[in-house]
């Protein structure tokens, strides 16, 4: 009958509730507002920054190779080569160095830095030779490619 | 050589309680072959007379973390899996790392500030030269 249902819901009631808000909470400590403290508003504030987390995995790839190329234009451009001309050099003389090992030599070791520069420019010059004074054999050893096999 | 980290596990659990029956049954069962199969970990276990907290098995680590693990109303079998776990474990603490990798030393060829790449003249100070 409807007196024997109503009686067995009503009889169990939770006693861990404390626990299930406080794992809910912990993740909006450091929120501002409102939204540290009353549960209601966290529960939404937590779900929009675990999707916004989420999201933002695909972007901090972006973000940073933007980061390494500001810093390699900004080193680059010390030893007076643009970046294009600096990246486009490099893969000519067959060094495959990424963005970011770029980025940390151009912080941590200056001098390294400093002859890659010099390297692109030598190869930049080499191209111009090969391209403009053509009839004569190119003395550039940089712009012969070694071929592994 | 491999040295394990984790130095002693000790199972504190209660010998009348209704959730350590697991507990009771892996010390009559498996904590002797557990003990065998792993000589440089101490297994301590101490019965608690009366009732008292939960039944809970706690590892303690070369470097000094202590981790309880709750082994009430779990089978024999699942806590000789946990303890297995504990004892293939190191006692860091289980949080994200932010990089793989760590040095001391990022730098070898000094790392640059804004006169690395400067003419030498506006850091360096030569002998003063004598009025003739």
């Amino acid at each position: 009958m409807v007196v024997l249902s109503a009686a067995r819901w009503v009889r169990s009631r939770l006693s861990d509730r404390f626990w299930r808000v406080q794992e809910v909470l912990k993740y909006a400590r450091h929120f501002r507002g409102r939204k540290n403290r009353c549960y209601a508003l966290a529960v939404r504030s937590v779900r929009r920054a675990f999707v916004r987390s989420t999201k933002a995995r695909r972007e901090k790839k972006r973000f940073l190779r933007a980061l390494w190329i500001t810093r390699i234009e900004a080193a680059s451009l010390e030893h007076g080569l643009k970046y294009p001309a600096f990246i486009s050099n490099l893969v000519k003389s067959q060094v495959e160095l990424n963005r970011k090992v770029l980025a940390d030599l151009a912080i941590y070791e200056p001098k390294t830095f400093k002859s890659l520069a010099a390297l692109a420019q030598r190869r930049r010059q080499e191209g111009f030779l090969a391209a403009l004074g053509d009839g004569k054999e190119p003395e550039g050893i940089f712009s012969r490619i070694v071929h592994h096999h | 050589r491999y040295v394990r980290q984790l130095q002693r596990l000790q199972l504190l659990f209660s010998p009348t309680a209704a959730d350590a029956r697991g507990a009771r049954q892996f010390v009559e069962e498996a904590a002797q072959d557990f003990a065998r199969q792993h000589p440089d970990v101490v297994l301590y276990v101490s019965p608690q007379s009366g009732p008292g907290p939960a039944p809970v098995l706690r590892a303690e680590y070369l470097n000094g973390t202590v981790r309880d693990e709750l082994i009430a109303s779990k089978t024999s079998e699942e806590i000789v899996q946990l303890a297995t776990k504990l004892a293939n474990q190191s006692g860091l603490d289980i949080i994200r790392i932010r990089k793989p990798f760590h040095t001391d030393n990022p730098s070898v060829q000094g790392q640059w500030h804004p006169l690395t790449n400067k003419p030498s003249v506006l850091t360096v100070q030569g002998p003063r030269l004598q009025p003739q």
